[in-house]
């Protein structure tokens, strides 16, 4: 909303900045900018013109004579609308304009020119730059141009809550700045005339289908009007709220509504062809032109205005082209109601259209607001468009809307503000914002006046005499109340720990968008959460699993010359496993992916470590060695829906926790990769979370020497090392604690198809220093079981 | 003195097995097992130690030390010289340091660790939601109206008529007063979802966090100086800031924090906040006349925009590794 400080100025006396008023209003919560950017206008002067000849060698260009406060100048000027007495920006030589464009003396086909009369578009007022900016009578030759626009075109772009309908007005914003600054305002007159014969009631019928839809609708009559253009106080009134004239009887209903906030709309009398309006809801297909030469096809959502069988107007949204004024109009019609804000914002919508009159009735107009803008109205087209009132106004007001008393009590007030606002400053803000109150100890009874339908209980209240007192007048409490909490502060507490790790592992964290193409989500077979209403293909269901965001994310960075890549991502993922919300089930994962080269060989050392299968579980078994989890259990299994191949379960307790392996090759295609292989993890977060918060218990160092064995085994080449070491851990007992490989050897002397696998076995006791006679058995026992178990020879 | 000569006759013979030093490692390794395996001979003669007698056994032992120190220090420089195939250049100090494999936390991620510290601080606790809730979680008990344009579809993503990808994290807030009495002091964060094109300065998704405060005397003063002290932490003590009148559905009075910024000569929005409205309340059964509330929410990418000057919101999401690692 383009709010005229001129305007405002008219209805309260202060002596602001402009910069001052747009600050006092933002913090009263309309959040105001200045209108009109004056950076780089500082050059820019008044001038006046006063010569105008035809340019010799130019037919569409003229020889202006400038007058600069000072000189008068040559300025050759091509626009249509240059007048001689004309009041104009001018750009002297030697200036800038907007957009760095410097102002030279020039010679235009042989013609010398002195500067430059501006339009408003090369001084950032508006996009119009078909002719020059024409600027008041009262303008003064050589003062500055940024002067004239801040006390002229002084203009603040409010941004309105939805809250706040009275606020698309100038009244009502002067109403707020008024209380704020507890200053009186005056409002123009909207006084009812009296009369003695309702002779309008005779011309006009006005009549509802349903009073629920538009509770008031007040009509009156206004003959022998001359449809002209507006008197110049008029056009510049609604230029300066951003608004172009049309004509006087439109500007003045325009008008009206900047003024006071409320729509009307003017019919022709005599075009309506009967003397009767009906106002009632569309029927499914019926057909109207409205204004803008479109035709609209409605339906039952849209309200009416008809003369009782067409429609001449879409209630509160546009009227009708057939019932239109036109400069040969005479009689006129005018309509000031209130419609049922939802019926309006409906219809609007199923429309597609959002009007002047629309905004207003969908957030709540003011049903007294409507007599009073008819008054207006009559009065005006008195004033500056020769008009005759037919006395008398019709006005059913069928279903009343009243405003009910609310109590509004200090002891609320106080808790709420954590402040004691005084008595004074509570009722003075109320009854500035045109409550009625009355006020008895603790507390105030007030009706709110009727153009605030967002005043409706106690704490609509508070809220406004928190604001007019100032949110800053409020002091921050230094006492803290606070309530102890027993519980888990945050059931993610692990989740730094586990990020910490993987990062010093040196895993990337990202963040990857949980909106996917179903070409991506495709990928794996999970039934996914599809939306109704998607953004793109490209965003229309919920990942299924982190992998395709990582993949993507790797993919970019490879084509970004940065092949060797680790990351990893937390978030949940959405499956739906069931119909409707229940069958929706959201989890958290935390997954990671190696492509590239882990560790690069270098100056220091030609060894490299390339993205593997090894290099993932390595990862992983340092994560949960980290969390002091060592007994992870790695089992390979044939099917899955991870998208991974070769994949293997993470056991901790038997407890499956996530997968390993490396990434499918169904995501190449899918998703368009230029990426070579990668590896993956995916763990269950929460589960990985719980087991991270399993506090730890100090066991004794133990003193006594560990024993190391080697055993090395000849095995046939297809036997999993892994199951070898399985087998020599069960059927070791407590002494036995720690088995790890130490090299294969593959040479035809032991065989083909065979591998020498050499194998430290660590003992220690707690209790003793081990003797050989303590290992020995043990040792024989493993060998006896494995070179049984898997026909290994111990070599 | 028996043991003096086979000490004598394994130096011998590991001086000839150990010139010239193997340089494969199954022969390295042979020969290491021959000496200083469990089994291998420096073993042997230690456990002849023990049939020496008392007198003997200082020069026994000193000898035997010796000998395993030369076997010892024998490996370890051959060894060392026969991994180590350019010599040369780990002798120059000046050359770089090895390269150590580097992750980087996200910012998002840092930002969002840093808010959650503030408020823990200060007895908050944390609570976590649903991004897929019914229209009552979403809108309905925050006193969105039916006909509210937030609950359009130019807005929210719909899955079913009745359900929505949430457009806040005060789902949650609901949640937490269905399930718990008060008093109740939380912080939620989580993704949120807009139907919003996506430009630098918007996306479809972010990450918000939203505090709620129960208890029977909470006051506007209590919320102010709750922020102020977050402000403060988060962006330092010199930070100025107003409380600037807004609207929305679930909290009356509502503001909007705007931190001064000086190199942008700008007021610049952090956050929303204000009373819980009482029929936030209704909905969930709780007593407006007994208790109240205060509530916030910020989006976590504004504030880490803020924090670092980033000017495009999309980069959090590209994952772009020359952005990723300046974190």
């Amino acid at each position: 909303m383009r709010i005229s400080i001129s305007w405002l100025k008219e209805f309260i006396d202060f002596s602001l900045s402009n910069e001052e008023i747009s600050d006092k209003l933002t913090m009263l919560g309309l959040e105001a900018e200045e209108g009109y950017n004056t950076s780089n206008l500082e050059d820019l002067i008044i001038g006046e013109i006063k010569d105008i000849i035809k340019h010799p060698n130019a037919d569409k260009l003229n020889l202006c004579k400038v007058y600069d406060g000072q000189n008068t100048l040559p300025v050759v000027c091509g626009a249509p609308n240059v007048e001689l007495g004309q009041k104009i920006v001018f750009a002297p030589v030697g200036s800038t304009l907007p957009g760095n464009f410097k102002i030279k003396k020039a010679k235009i086909r042989g013609e010398i020119s002195q500067g430059m009369i501006c339009s408003e578009k090369e001084v950032n007022i508006s996009d119009e730059h078909d002719g020059i900016m024409v600027l008041n009578m009262d303008a003064s030759p050589g003062d500055l141009f940024i002067d004239y626009l801040n006390n002229h075109l002084g203009a603040l772009e409010l941004d309105i809550t939805p809250n706040r309908p009275d606020c698309f007005s100038h009244l009502g914003v002067a109403r707020d700045l008024a209380a704020k600054l507890n200053i009186n305002i005056n409002t123009p007159s909207y006084d009812k005339r009296s009369f003695n014969k309702n002779i309008a009631k005779d011309m006009i019928k006005v009549s509802f289908e349903n009073p629920e839809d538009c509770p008031r609708f007040v009509a009156g009559i206004v003959k022998n009007v001359k449809v002209g253009p507006s008197p110049d106080w008029l056009r510049h009134k609604l230029e300066l709220a951003g608004q172009r004239s049309i004509n006087n009887v439109v500007d003045i209903s325009n008008f009206v509504l900047l003024e006071m906030g409320q729509p009307s709309h003017i019919f022709d009398y005599d075009k309506i062809e009967s003397k009767e309006i009906l106002i009632r809801r569309a029927t499914k297909g019926e057909k109207i032109k409205t204004l803008d030469e479109e035709s609209r096809k409605l339906t039952p959502n849209e309200l009416l205005i008809t003369n009782g069988k067409k429609p001449i107007a879409i209630a509160g949204i546009m009227g009708g082209l057939s019932t239109s004024v036109n400069d040969k109009s005479s009689t006129l019609l005018i309509e000031c109601a209130y419609f049922n804000p939802p019926v309006i914002r409906k219809g609007a919508k199923n429309l597609g259209m959002s009007t002047e009159a629309s905004k207003r009735f969908e957030r709540g107009a003011d049903p007294n607001g409507t007599e009073k803008a008819m008054w207006r109205i009559i009065q005006l087209l008195e004033d500056i468009a020769n008009g005759e009132w037919v006395p008398g106004i019709v006005d059913p007001y069928p279903k009343k809307i009243k405003q009910d008393l609310i109590k509004l009590s200090r002891l609320k007030l106080d808790i709420l503000s954590g402040c004691k606002i005084p008595d004074k400053a509570v009722k003075e803000s109320l009854v500035n914002l045109g409550c009625s109150v009355k006020q008895t100890s603790g507390e105030w009874i007030c009706t709110p006046p009727s153009w605030r339908p967002d005043l409706k209980r106690e704490i609509d209240l508070i809220e406004e005499v928190v604001r007019i007192y100032g949110y800053d007048n409020i002091p921050s409490s230094l006492n803290y109340e606070g309530i102890m909490n027993d519980q888990i502060t945050d059931p993610h507490r692990s989740l730094s720990k586990i990020i910490n790790i993987l990062t010093g592992f040196g895993f990337n964290q990202i963040f990857s968008n949980s909106l996917q193409s179903s070409r991506k989500i495709s990928a794996l077979k999970f039934n996914s959460v599809k939306m109704l209403n998607p953004l793109s293909d490209k965003m229309s269901e919920m990942r299924t699993s982190l992998f395709q965001g990582l993949l993507d994310t790797a993919n970019f960075n490879f084509k970004n010359g940065n092949p060797d890549l680790m990351l990893f991502e937390w978030g949940n993922v959405f499956e739906q496993k069931d119909k409707g919300l229940e069958g929706i089930k959201e989890k958290l994962y935390l997954s990671g992916l190696a492509h590239g080269f882990y560790i690069k060989s270098s100056v220091h050392s030609d060894e490299s470590q390339y993205a593997s299968f090894h290099l993932i579980k390595g990862v992983v078994d340092g994560l949960f060695s980290r969390l002091k989890m060592n007994n992870v259990v790695y089992d390979k299994i044939e099917d899955n829906n991870m998208g991974l191949e070769n994949a293997h379960t993470i056991k901790i307790n038997s407890e499956i926790i996530g997968y390993i392996g490396k990434l499918s090759s169904k995501f190449n295609n899918l998703l368009s990769l230029d990426i070579g292989k990668s590896y993956g993890f995916q763990l269950d977060l929460i589960q990985l979370m719980k087991l991270a918060d399993i506090e730890t218990r100090y066991k004794p160092v133990v003193v006594y020497p560990s024993m190391i064995r080697d055993l090395n085994f000849v095995l046939d080449e297809g036997i999993p090392v892994g199951e070898v070491i399985h087998t020599i851990n069960k059927n070791g007992n407590e002494i036995l604690i720690d088995v790890e490989p130490i090299s294969i050897f593959r040479d035809n002397s032991i065989g083909e198809n065979n591998k020498a696998v050499a194998i430290n076995l660590i003992f220690q006791s707690a209790k003793k220093t081990l003797e050989d006679k303590d290992v020995n058995p043990v040792i024989d026992e493993i060998i006896r079981v494995v070179s049984k178990k898997f026909s290994a020879k111990l070599r | 003195m028996k043991l003096k000569e086979s000490i004598e006759s394994v130096r011998n013979q590991f001086r000839t097995d150990s010139d010239p030093f193997p340089q494969d490692d199954t022969s390295l390794d042979k020969l290491r097992i021959k000496y200083l395996g469990r089994k291998g001979l420096l073993a042997g003669l230690f456990s002849g130690m023990k049939d020496v007698l008392a007198e003997d056994k200082p020069l026994a032992g000193q000898l035997l030390n010796e000998l395993k120190v030369e076997i010892n220090s024998v490996f370890d420089e051959k060894s060392n010289i026969s991994k180590n195939v350019s010599i040369k250049e780990s002798t120059d100090e000046s050359l770089p340091g090895i390269n150590i494999p580097i992750g980087h936390i996200h910012p998002l991620q840092q930002t969002l660790d840093e808010i959650k510290s503030i408020f823990l601080d200060v007895g908050f606790s944390v609570a976590y939601g649903p991004e897929i809730d019914d229209d009552f979680h979403n809108f309905g008990a925050l006193n969105f109206p039916p006909e509210h344009p937030a609950r359009d579809m130019q807005d929210t993503f719909f899955i079913d008529p009745e359900t929505v990808l949430r457009t806040h994290t005060s789902n949650v807030q609901i949640h937490l007063m269905e399930d718990q009495d008060p008093p109740l002091r939380y912080i939620v964060p989580g993704r949120v979802y807009r139907n919003e094109a996506i430009s630098f300065k918007s996306y479809c998704l972010f990450n918000q966090v939203e505090g709620i405060y129960v208890d029977k005397k909470v006051s506007f003063s209590d919320l102010k100086s709750m922020l102020e002290y977050f402000v403060k932490r988060m962006f330092g003590d010199n930070t100025k800031m107003r409380f600037r009148p807004s609207f929305f559905p679930f909290t009356e009075p509502s503001a909007e924090v705007d931190i001064w910024s000086d190199k942008r000569k700008e007021w610049l929005e952090i956050l929303g906040c204000g009373m819980v409205d009482p029929e936030v309340f209704k909905s969930v059964s709780i007593d407006s006349n007994i208790w109240h509330g205060y509530a916030f929410g910020m989006g976590v990418e504004r504030i880490c925009m803020l924090k670092y000057e980033i000017d495009d919101i999309r980069l959090f999401y590209q994952g772009d590794m020359r952005f990723l690692e300046q974190f």
